[in-house]
């Protein structure tokens, strides 16, 4: 019988290596971030494992969401992206809306998106089942998580720390994505590793 | 702060994109967006120098779209007001009114819909000038949201004429009169917060909140991060109100922190009262004693006593102690004192058997696990012996065979002295074959034990063997009870034949409970068990009298085939459990599903009702109401037309995640019945522990 069970689990446990293509685990500060590999905008695969060895942002976003708009509109993530590049560090967009909701959209019509707001991610992920959205817990865009070199998450939470939709609360604003970047950098203690997200909610599918 | 990619392009396009989101900048107490007119009201139409009053933005919010509370929740912002007065005054902060929860697939929201005013109070000052109208300009953002969101902004003013002091005059302002009623309550209830590995349990010692008429319960917590809000917020009643299942969010509470929010609580007739809280959060090992105080251990003591003197009519326990009782006719002739001291022993062998086993379940909490009433039966080994125990105390009971001077013999041997110790194990006997009759005093009692501190548990169990003793020690040490007693004879020995059966009764039992933890293979194991029992009593009985060598081997024979049933057991220790996930299998045609914790949260997510039921082999109360009520056809036909999904969680074999929803309802052990209703804010019913249809039916009405 038992060794009938261990047969069966392992078949189980194959399949499941096999056919998925989801995600795995609970996004926890400094345990490893949730696995994942996603379609691109491009028609592509990414995993995250794929990029371990370099720092890595996770961005969800809704351009249609008023919170988004105050950071690409006023140039703010664009920029975010320009350095990141610059440093070595894998941007990457997530969108998780749901199709038929708002800031759903297809690969080609993100890239154009992107174009337009001069907006640069190393990725971007189409996540419209929201599998790796839940997996992540993400619950806002914008919604930031940052995964370290090793694959652990140092970050979760907000893009900074004055939550509206705002414009000119930019430059008052402390940039948790800049001050877990300069922490990784200096080999310090991510200073707030878990903030409050603020935004729209995202546009799950359920 | 670094801002490299603030333009003046940027900005030209923010402004001209706010100028199309914002249409209204009027100087007017009233101003309108496509979702929201917002109003500038006051509570005073004159003001007076050193009054307070109270403004108020009322926002009339279109149908399906809502702005947000003070902790807006997983998303969305809190709605913020910027005052601007012509003389120095100082605004307070916003007293805002209970929110509501809005869940949209796995967030959720605290705010307000339809219409909601947030009032702020004012203190003029006294120096505040007379004459000239104090200019009041309120600038207002909130978010609105339906599934979109859109930020918006609006500018309100106000003139409120100014004039002498104590000549203020109040107006009508309902709006502002019902944002005010609506506010929490300062409460002065116990109110505990415990928590362990991301699970935190908030009790109310409310009783109102208990109440049956009150359909939804949440916690608004102040803050972001102690707790995540998404999580469902599992509601139980407990002897004293309520508890509430949190789970701590992104920025959780540190021992001694404390968790500031609001309880509100939703009555059927769309009542609505919220209770200010702000518990600080103990770990689970810390008691406080302080808080619970020390009528709920009475209490506990005497329902523990209570509970112990009706253990005495269990089934299992009653001929054991009828055959003491039957001895001691016998020894009528005993000295009085004589009487007592047997009655000491046998009462210090029951209390010193349940200091024991208060010692090991403190031991195995110590050890972090997870136990409830009844767990030794969760153990194949206990269950084995104990039912070779029973077979043992049947065949003696029948006369198969007799241990030194016998209950037979002691009308032949009214001179011998009955040994201590036969009474101190009567008591241990007494003692363990209580344990699986948790009479329904005793659940409360023994779950609270579970709870508490090593020193309270102990005296709780100490009190419980009082309690079964205490009928045994009243009858030595009480002559005018002994003169009551029938005069011996060979009623005597008929009685004690016939007190066999009950305990060949509970033998078989217990077999069927081995064949449900363990499977078939155990039947057979334990049944052959029996034949060597019996063979091994034989040979015992013949040999006595016996002359010495023959004697020898008697006893050498015994204790072969004595060690050859005990052998069996060994066998079927190192078999698996297999019975499980067979009878799973199995239930698929039933009428109930196998509980597991996943299954329940995901029923209720839908909204859907459903009926828990935990039980286990051994718990016979647990047999019985599934017999005569849960599968009785009137109850199986209301949980079918109901749409009731009917959970069975079976405690046979040890298993963390129903002790753990056990412990949740403030029990140790089975039976436990609970009636969650439809619908998302449905809040679980408890049910009786002893069951009958009708019962049954009443719980679970729409």
């Amino acid at each position: 019988m038992q060794i009938k069970q261990i047969f069966t689990h392992t078949l189980i446990g194959l399949a499941i290596g096999v056919f998925s293509q989801s995600v795995s685990a609970e996004a926890i500060i400094d345990k490893p971030a949730p696995a994942f590999t996603g379609t691109t905008a491009d028609g592509g695969k990414l995993s995250l494992d794929s990029l371990k060895g370099k720092t890595v942002v996770l961005e969800w976003t809704n351009h249609e969401c008023p919170f988004v708009k105050k950071h690409y509109e006023s140039g703010n993530i664009p920029q975010l992206q320009k350095d990141a590049a610059a440093k070595n560090i894998v941007w990457v967009q997530v969108n998780s809306s749901a199709e038929g909701k708002q800031g759903h959209v297809s690969g080609a019509e993100a890239t154009k998106l992107n174009e337009s707001r001069s907006a640069k991610p190393a990725y971007v992920v189409l996540d419209a089942n929201g599998k790796i959205g839940q997996a992540y817990g993400a619950q806002t865009t914008p919604h930031i998580y940052i995964v370290d070199p090793k694959g652990i998450l140092v970050y979760k939470g907000g893009i900074d720390d004055i939550p509206t939709a705002k414009v000119e609360d930019l430059p008052k604003a402390n940039n948790y994505v800049r001050e877990v970047w300069a922490a990784l950098a200096d080999g310090k203690k991510v200073p707030h590793a878990s903030t409050k997200p603020y935004g729209c909610s995202i546009k799950y599918s359920s | 702060m670094m801002f490299k990619g603030y333009s003046i392009r940027n900005l030209m396009l923010w402004v001209l994109w706010m100028g199309l989101s914002l249409p209204v900048m009027a100087a007017s107490n009233q101003a309108s967006t496509p979702q929201v007119t917002a109003t500038l009201i006051s509570s005073h139409s004159h003001i007076a120098p050193g009054e307070q009053i109270i403004l108020g933005i009322k926002l009339d919010i279109l149908p399906h779209w809502h702005t947000y509370w003070r902790n807006p929740g997983d998303s969305g912002t809190v709605t913020t007001i910027g005052w601007k007065f012509s003389q120095p005054v100082e605004a307070g902060d916003v007293v805002w009114p209970l929110p509501d929860r809005f869940k949209m697939g796995p967030i959720v929201n605290y705010g307000y819909e339809n219409s909601v005013t947030l009032p702020t109070p004012l203190k003029l000052p006294a120096d505040l000038k007379p004459g000239k109208p104090l200019k009041v300009q309120a600038v207002v953002d909130w978010l609105v949201c339906k599934e979109e969101c859109i930020p918006q902004q609006v500018v309100l003013s106000l003139d409120l004429p100014v004039v002498a002091a104590g000549q203020g005059q109040k107006t009508a302002a309902p709006d502002i009169d019902l944002a005010l009623e609506r506010q929490p309550a300062k409460v002065s209830w116990p109110v505990r917060l415990q928590g362990s590995d991301g699970s935190l349990t908030l009790l109310v010692d409310a009783p109102e909140l208990a109440d049956s008429a009150v359909k939804d319960i949440w916690f608004y917590p102040y803050e972001w991060g102690k707790i995540a809000q998404s999580h469902e917020q599992v509601v139980t009643k407990t002897a004293t109100g309520i508890a509430i299942e949190l789970h701590a969010g992104d920025m959780p509470l540190q021992p001694g922190e404390a968790l500031e929010g609001v309880l509100i609580a939703k009555e059927q007739s769309t009542e609505t009262s919220g209770y200010l809280l702000n518990p600080k959060l103990q770990t689970v090992t810390e008691s406080s004693p302080a808080e619970t105080g020390t009528d709920s251990l009475l209490l506990a003591i005497f329902l523990a006593f209570a509970g112990g003197m009706v253990l005495n009519l269990m089934p299992c326990v009653f001929p054991v102690l009828s055959i003491k009782a039957l001895s001691l006719i016998s020894h009528s002739s005993l000295g009085r004192g004589e009487l007592i001291r047997q009655g000491l022993v046998y009462t210090l062998g029951v209390v010193v058997s349940f200091v024991a086993l208060a010692l090991v379940l403190v031991l195995l909490k110590a050890g972090g696990a997870q136990v409830g009433w009844g767990f030794q039966f969760q153990s194949a080994w206990f269950v084995f012996l104990m039912t070779y125990l029973m077979f043992t105390v049947g065949l003696n009971l029948s006369g198969v065979f007799t241990i030194g001077g016998g209950i037979s013999g002691v009308g032949s041997h009214l001179a011998d002295k009955p040994g201590y110790w036969g009474s101190f194990f009567t008591g241990v006997l007494a003692t363990i074959v209580a344990t699986p009759c948790t009479a329904p005093f005793m659940a409360a009692a023994l779950g609270f034990a579970l709870a508490r501190p090593a020193p309270e548990l102990i005296v709780i169990f100490i009190s419980l063997g009082l309690g079964l003793a205490f009928p045994y020690l009243l009858l030595t040490s009480w002559p005018g009870l002994q003169k009551v007693l029938p005069k011996p004879g060979i009623w005597m020995e008929y009685t004690k034949q016939f007190f066999a059966f009950p305990m060949y009764a509970a033998a078989v039992w217990l077999v069927w409970v081995l064949a449900q933890q363990q499977g078939e293979l155990a039947v057979v194991l334990v049944l052959s068990g029996f034949v060597l029992i019996a063979l091994a009593a034989w040979i015992y009985a013949i040999s006595r009298g016996a002359s010495s060598t023959r004697l020898k081997f008697a006893n050498a024979g015994v204790v072969l085939v004595v060690g050859l049933a005990i052998g069996l057991v060994t066998l079927l220790a190192e078999t698996p459990t297999e019975a499980l996930p067979d009878k799973q299998a199995k239930s698929l045609k039933q009428n109930w599903q196998p509980y597991s914790a996943e299954k329940l949260e995901s029923l209720l997510a839908e909204g859907k009702p459903v009926f828990l039921n935990f039980t286990a082999a051994w718990c016979i109360s647990c047999l019985v109401n599934e017999k005569v009520a849960l599968s009785q056809p009137e109850v199986v036909q209301a949980f079918e037309q109901q749409g009731i999904t009917y959970l069975k969680g079976d405690w046979t074999n040890k298993d963390a995640e129903i002790t753990k929803i056990l412990t949740k309802f403030g029990r140790s052990g089975v039976p436990l019945y609970v009636f969650y209703p439809a619908g998302h804010a449905g809040k679980p019913i408890e049910l009786p522990q002893i069951l009958t249809p009708a019962s049954v039916l009443s719980h679970i009405q729409p």
